[in-house]
């Protein structure tokens, strides 16, 4: 069992376990970091960014003017954004058999992945995971298009030319990795290769393993993974949650007696308690609007923002902003909203049970129907005829690097009455706001990420206990920024071991077991016999038949009756006899007893040695040795036939003959 | 005993000795046995006063049907009769007493099981054993025992019971030592010796023996005897304490040894108790160290906090308590409380082992944390360390606590991950912050406890209570503090910025706390001026950044309890401008109307009764009318008038009570100045109770010889016209008693200084007569008026002057009537009112007289099926 882990980001996995036959992707998460390291891509000219100065060394000998800009003291690179992808020369990724996605957050790599390599799997999601997934991956091309950029850099990406950049763009690796966006074609085609499952459907592979996603508690669809087969039992746990939020609860119980455990998706802010951030999130945006202020809330399109929006329902009442605005602009917000409505076997209890009333199970309705809040796709078009301050925005990216927000940056970032509240844990807030600096916009960062913390996670694996535990590296130990927390590590026993970008693990847990099936006829003509009390064993001849990872064993087939030949020739080319088996000894020789009847016998002087694994029977006069071993027993007498056909007599007496 | 009661009582005794089935309620023989008591305490003898009741107790507990309530009844009454030796001699000839505490007697007859017995015979003898003679009784009748038994009872009222009656015997008999007292008592009152030494002999061989248990299941007996010595050796004096002292001194010494956890605490008052009284007893002291030195690190911190609790002044023992109650701190933060020579190594790896389990750790360094300010007042030659060091090592807990800082001893982290985000810790250390303002040299550390205290605050993760105990820690740190000049200018945006925040919060606890705090700020502010600026506590935290738009906002707040805190710290906040007669600000007309709004409106009733209290503030704070703000004025006496007729319709009887003391302040000022008016006739005590229970504060009556001056009648137009004298009126007769009581007295007070009745009904001066006001002709003027022509028909009998003037000084008009003022104050029987009202509701039903004849009532109804009889309760 070997485990090829493709990407060193902890939240956003891809890792590949070969495990019996099969080769299974868990997981193609994106790793959208890179893209702090781009300029933001306006939506309508910003004379502010295209003044930037180019980059050029200190002493003039790289000049990478057209390509880098710099802003604030860092350089960014002028360029399309570009994404990290999951490491793809580690193994062929052709030979992958399925992927198995546990939540749209966890996706975004697919099309990298299913196209252009030679794939030619089955992906596996739920509904909500594809829809929405899907939402995700059409809003980032939908940004991504929407403002070409003619540029794509890669001088800067030249080694000797890296070498010289400032930081962080310096110490940047595998830059060659990173890759534009894809397109939509890329993206129809590769969703089109994904199988919808719901939770705890079992979906044999090639016969040799079984997967079925257990309700992970994170987002809408988001899903733990199951993968065994008869013997052998491996957990996937990604982003998971134990907070009651809009999800399905966690399936824990499912999870119980896993060989392997494969943990990644823990919460990235250890310390950020969600809802002690949902109130600070609350409280500076109601301080922002009664300051006459408007306030920025970058954010994913679907998940967090259905808990903001259900929150700010009942807090704008309390807070008197019953009258400001609320904006959701994106590409697919109305679709979001609108499905989150539809997926309502997928949510939480309370949420189901008002579909039944009927109501709608997310409150974000009646704020459409109330116009408190109102979505767009764009800025452009209707928006800016209804746009009213002060009032709140929620939009996308969350890295500040593409999409309306970019918009929203600049046109409030100079004004202190503003607050830009960041929820989204995947960036660092200071990063996303390098090159909007200097800016007197107030900045609150307030991130909620419900997967579980290190808290839930060893009070889960204590109640589930793995017998082994993997995850990434990141996890064993305290985070930089906070050596002295020795709280905020995985501390297990044994040590879970640790994975890195590229580490290809081997798993410590061997097969050991395979389940044959045996025909009717076969077991019918099996002699048991009890060696002890309800335990009986038979001795079988069989033919072993492997197929589709499935083994039988069936009947030797009786030799055809010789045809009356007098041709020689015939007879050798049969079969060779099948040998009557040789008898099986079981039991141990009690060593009282045989010493009592090797007196019986003559032999009298006898010295007994133990050992480490048995005794060692010294016949002194006949010189002799007797090993008595747990699983053998050796008679060595020199070239006394007689004595040792004697001896081994004796030793026959004690042991059980099948 | 009046005459009607003990008419009745003979009825009643035969309604108890027939059967109790048919008592009203279950609480009537308790009353009844409360009046005896009453009685008997006051002197009176009641067997003479009723025969009756020793008939009724040998009835009874000859009936073998008795109800085990009135039997437990007859056995306290029992006790209470013979609880003096003349009235103990009667019941003797009776030959009542040995039936009544017959053990055997109520054991054979399977009644000793009730519980209720069993606790009617400890508290019939407790309430005996008051002289000699009953002594010798109990004694003789070997009582001494069942009693001893009684001690591990079943019940943990009648274990608690025998505990204190044993207690009672041995004390209370202990000051007549035997041959010292005899001639000045007679021999009569003295115990003879041979009894009382019977007794000290039995009880102390019971201590002995059964204070270490031999079992595991005989722990409780050790709490108990135990509980029971702490009791004798606290009043005990010395020949009795020498003595037990001496008998139970080696079954001590084996306790300390076995280290019982669950005796620790009882086991350390004894000891306690013994060194309180004692004074240097050696073995005493020796025992006190072994406490000290228990190696169990929870029960040994249970100990050394029980110890300094009691406030010894034993330098050795005061300094090994505080050290011990020191050591888990200087683990947890690393601070070096306990200097370089720090505990037994053995003992440090303990505590610290201790320390590694949560739920232990949470509780022993709470008890460190509530210790800690008394720790840092002992004497400087007993602290291992200074005051100072003590304060920081909690601000270090503090940051540990919200995962800020890590623990500065190295291998701790196991320790202090123990108490990352405990509420209970963060909330005990916040406690003990706020105590050590106190600490000698605590005001060093005043920078670093800002910075703390704000993080808190700015912490997301705090809970509404840690918050709350932020902002008082907050405050009374900033209430010692003189020199402002340690805050920065980072500190004070901070503070801004996370009030700003917090008055947005979600929960609405936090909310509170926070304007509340605001208020509280102001209200430091007004006591405390930093010497050098001139600047108040206020301004020096906050800075430039006014409070007032935070309060109006909250104004606005969803929750009733916000608007209320933020009505009230809006009065503080402005007291101080209104004290100097500042002019008007523009906010302040519209936070007038808002309030206003507010009383006319709210649902919820705190935010109005604050509304009156904040013009309550603002009525008694502000400058007289003739300063500079007479804006200011004119906007406060317009709004008063709103206030005073809204007030009055009120639904909520606080905020009418409010009313009324308004009112009361606008009297003052009227008629301060005239001889006749005593001010305040409550107003020092007008904080109403919070169930509306008032005070029984007798009224006096005032009277004055002085006639009333010219100036009355115009003042009382103005407070007519000002709406005062409706407001009273409306009290008078409103349905709640304590406005109707205030309103009454108020209308006295008004009464005795315009239009006095000593001076006679014809000699008011006919100016004072001609100001009227005008009573509505519905609600409460209606009431009035049905008074006033009540008390007028009256009148109109006995003098038989009818058809006077129509309703005196009345001209019925449209709706309403016009009254003279001072006739409808004289004609409204204001002195019979007050003597209604200053009575409690109930006080009818809780006479002895309508408890009698509850008992007979129901008797009666019992008897005659189908008639059903309503007990009122209350």
């Amino acid at each position: 069992m070997k485990l090829y882990c493709l990407s060193g980001h902890p939240t956003l996995p891809c890792n590949v376990l070969k495990f019996k036959s099969t080769t299974i992707m868990l997981d193609c998460g994106l790793d959208t970091t890179s893209v702090l390291n781009f300029l933001p891509l306006p939506l309508v000219h910003s004379p502010r960014l295209s003044k930037l100065p180019g980059w050029v060394s200190k002493d003039g000998s790289a000049n990478l003017e057209k390509e880098l800009k710099e802003c604030a003291g860092r350089v960014f690179v002028d360029s399309q954004p570009e994404f990290c992808l999951p490491e793809r020369e580690l193994l062929d990724l052709s030979t992958i058999d399925v992927i198995l996605i546990s939540n749209y957050h966890c996706m975004m790599a697919l099309p990298y992945i299913t196209e252009h390599t030679g794939f030619t799997g089955t992906v596996y999601a739920t509904e909500p995971t594809l829809t929405i997934g899907r939402l995700f991956m059409e809003e980032l091309v939908n940004f991504m298009e929407r403002v070409p950029k003619a540029q794509s850099a890669t001088c800067w990406k030249n080694k000797e030319m890296q070498r010289m950049l400032p930081g962080p763009l310096k110490d940047v690796v595998d830059v060659w990795a990173w890759k534009r966006s894809y397109s939509i074609q890329e993206v129809n085609s590769a969703l089109s290769k994904v199988q919808l499952v719901g939770y705890s459907q079992k979906v044999e592979l090639f016969g040799a393993v079984q997967v079925s996603p257990l309700s992970s508690g994170y987002s809408l669809g988001s899903s733990n993974w199951i993968i065994q087969s008869h013997h052998e039992k491996v957990s996937y746990v990604s982003g998971s949650s134990l907070l009651t939020t809009h999800p399905q609860p966690m399936d824990q119980s499912s999870l119980k007696n896993s060989d392997v455990l494969i943990l990644t998706g823990l919460t990235q802010m250890p310390t950020a308690n969600p809802d002690g951030m949902l109130g600070e999130f609350c409280s500076n945006l109601a301080m922002t609007i009664r300051a006459g202020g408007n306030v920025l809330v970058p954010c994913y399109s679907s998940g967090v923002i259905y808990d903001l929006l259900e929150c700010l329902y009942q807090f704008i009442d309390s807070a008197n902003l019953g009258t400001t605005p609320f904006y959701f602009i994106s590409p697919v917000a109305n679709s979001s909203l609108e499905f989150s409505q539809i997926f309502a076997e997928w949510l939480c209890h309370n949420k189901q049970s008002k579909v039944y009333l009927p109501e709608p199970p997310f409150p974000h309705a009646e704020l459409i129907q109330t116009n408190k809040l109102k979505h767009y796709p764009s800025i452009h078009g209707d928006f800016s005829s209804e746009f009213r301050q002060p009032c709140v925005v929620f939009t996308g990216h969350p890295s500040l690097r593409f999409g309306d927000v970019v918009h929203f940056m600049e046109l409030w970032g100079k004004s202190s009455i503003n607050t830009i509240i960041f929820t989204e844990p995947d960036f660092s807030y200071l990063d996303a706001l390098a090159p909007y600096q200097p800016l007197a916009m107030k900045c609150v960062y307030c991130p909620i990420d419900t997967r579980l913390n290190f808290h839930q996670v060893s009070k889960l694996l204590k109640e589930v206990q793995p017998l082994h535990v993997v995850c990434p590296e990141q996890y064993t130990q305290p985070p930089l920024t906070q050596s002295h927390r020795s709280d905020l590590m995985l501390e297990l026993q044994p040590p879970p071991m640790p994975y890195r970008r590229c580490s290809v693990l081997n798993l410590p847990h061997r097969r050991r077991y395979e389940r044959i099936y045996i025909l009717p006829e076969l077991a019918n003509s099996l002699v048991p016999s009890e060696i002890k009390p309800g335990v009986s064993l038979a001795t079988v001849s069989a033919v072993l038949h492997s197929k589709d990872n499935k083994h039988t064993l069936q009947s030797v087939p009786k030799p055809p009756p010789v045809a009356p030949s007098k041709k020689r020739k015939r007879v050798l080319e049969e079969p060779p006899a099948v040998l009557a088996p040789k008898t099986l000894l079981s039991g141990a020789v009690p060593l009282e007893a045989f010493l009592a009847t090797l007196q019986k016998h003559g032999f009298t002087e006898v010295k007994v040695e133990e050992t480490a694994d048995g005794h060692i029977l010294h016949l002194q006069a006949e010189d002799t040795l007797i090993q008595l071993e747990e699983d053998g027993t050796h008679i060595v007498c020199d070239n006394n036939e007689p004595l040792r056909t004697t001896l081994r007599d004796l030793v026959l007496r004690f042991l059980q003959k099948l | 005993m009046d005459r009607e009661c003990a008419l009745l009582l003979p009825g009643v005794c035969a309604v108890l000795a027939g059967s109790g089935s048919s008592l009203p309620d279950d609480t009537s023989l308790e009353k009844l046995l409360d009046w005896f008591t009453g009685i008997t305490e006051a002197g009176g003898s009641l067997l003479e006063a009723c025969p009756c009741l020793l008939k009724l107790i040998s009835t009874v507990v000859h009936n073998a049907a008795s109800d085990p309530g009135v039997l437990s009844f007859a056995l306290r009454l029992t006790g209470l009769l013979a609880a003096t030796e003349e009235s103990f001699k009667t019941i003797q000839e009776h030959s009542v007493l040995n039936e009544v505490f017959n053990l055997q007697h109520w054991q054979e007859a399977g009644l000793w099981e009730d519980p209720c017995l069993r606790i009617g015979w400890i508290q019939g003898l407790r309430s005996m054993l008051q002289h000699p003679k009953a002594l010798s009784f109990f004694v003789q009748s070997e009582f001494i025992d069942p009693l001893l038994q009684l001690q591990t009872d079943t019940s943990l009222f009648i274990a608690a019971a025998a505990n204190q009656m044993l207690a009672h015997i041995l004390l209370f008999f202990q000051s007549v030592p035997p041959g010292v007292d005899k001639k000045e008592k007679g021999d009569g009152m003295t115990p003879s010796s041979a009894d009382y030494t019977a007794v000290v002999k039995s009880i102390s061989g019971y201590l002995q023996e059964s204070l270490v248990p031999k079992e595991s299941k005989n722990v409780r007996q050790s709490l108990q005897t135990l509980k029971l010595l702490a009791l004798l050796l606290a009043q005990a004096g010395p020949p009795l304490r020498d003595k037990l002292l001496q008998t139970v001194g080696d079954s001590l010494e084996e306790l300390v040894a076995a280290g019982s956890s669950e005796l620790t605490l009882p086991l350390m008052d004894v000891i306690l108790s013994a060194c309180s009284s004692s004074g240097t007893d050696e073995r005493i002291t020796r025992l006190l160290s072994s406490m000290l030195n228990i190696n169990k690190p929870a029960d040994l911190i249970h100990a050394a906090a029980a110890f300094l609790r009691r406030g010894h002044h034993d330098t050795v023992h005061t300094a090994r308590a505080v050290r011990i109650l020191l050591l888990p701190l200087d683990i947890m933060t690393g601070q070096t409380l306990l200097g370089s020579i720090s505990t037994a190594d053995e003992h440090q790896f303990s505590v610290v082992e201790q320390l590694k389990s949560k739920s232990s750790c949470i509780s022993m360094i709470c008890v460190c944390l509530s210790n800690t300010p008394q720790i840092t007042l002992t004497p400087p030659d007993v602290l291992p360390c200074l005051p100072v060091s003590i304060v920081t090592a909690v601000l270090s807990l503090l940051k540990i606590c919200s995962g800020s800082s890590p623990s500065s001893s190295t291998g701790c982290s196991e320790v202090s991950r123990n108490v990352i985000g405990s509420g209970k810790v963060q909330k005990c250390a916040l406690e003990a912050l706020g105590t050590l303002t106190s600490s000698p040299g605590a005001k060093e550390r005043i920078s670093e406890v800002f910075t703390v205290l704000i993080q808190y605050l700015e912490n997301p993760d705090s809970d509404p209570t840690v918050l709350h105990k932020s902002y008082q820690a907050l405050l009374k740190w900033t209430s010692v503090c003189t020199d402002f000049s340690f805050i920065t200018d980072q500190l004070r945006h901070d503070l801004v910025e996370v009030v700003k925040k917090r008055v947005c919060d979600m929960r609405w606890e936090v909310k509170d706390s926070t304007v509340e705090f605001l208020g509280h700020l102001a209200g430091v502010c007004d006591s405390i001026k930093a010497a050098a600026e001139g600047r108040d506590a206020s301004e020096a935290l906050l800075g430039a950044c006014s409070t007032t738009p935070l309060l109006r906002e909250a104004l606005q707040d969803s929750e009733s309890y916000v608007r209320a805190s933020a009505i009230s710290a809006l009065a503080k906040t402005l007291t101080h401008r209104w004290q100097q007669g500042a002019t008007l600000t523009e906010e302040e007309p519209e936070i007038v109307s808002r309030l206003l709004e507010i009383l006319s409106q709210d649902s919820e009733g705190f935010p109005r009764r604050a509304v009156v209290q904040y013009f309550i503030s603002w009525y008694s704070s502000h400058s007289p009318p003739s300063s500079s703000s007479s804006s200011s004025s004119s906007l406060l006496m317009q709004s008063v008038r709103s206030v005073l007729s809204q007030g009055r319709a009120d639904l909520d009887w606080e905020v009418k009570v409010h009313t009324l003391v308004l009112a009361e302040l606008l009297l003052d000022e009227a008629f301060s100045g005239h001889p006749g008016y005593k001010k305040g006739s409550d107003s020092h005590h007008a904080s109403p109770h919070a169930y509306g229970v008032v005070s029984e504060q007798a009224y006096t009556l005032h009277t004055h010889t002085a006639t009333h001056t010219e100036g009355a009648e115009s003042d009382l137009a103005v407070v007519v016209e000002q709406g005062v004298v409706s407001v009273l009126l409306s009290g008078l007769v409103d349905c709640d008693r304590p406005v109707a009581l205030k309103a009454c007295r108020l209308l006295i007070t008004l009464r005795e200084t315009v239009c006095p009745l000593s001076l006679g009904a014809l000699d008011a001066s006919a100016a004072m007569a001609t100001v009227s006001c005008e009573l509505p002709g519905c609600g409460w003027g209606r009431e009035i008026i049905k008074i006033l022509k009540m008390k007028k028909s009256d009148q109109a009998k006995e003098e038989d002057i009818a058809d006077q003037r129509g309703l005196n000084g009345a001209e019925e008009g449209g709706d309403g009537v016009c009254v003279s003022v001072c006739e409808a104050l004289r004609s409204l029987g204001l002195d019979e009112r007050m003597e209604v009202l200053t009575q409690s509701s109930d006080h009818i039903h809780n006479s002895p007289l309508s408890l009698l004849q509850d008992i007979l009532t129901a008797s009666a109804t019992h008897t005659k099926p189908g008639e059903e009889v309503i007990v009122d309760c209350y």
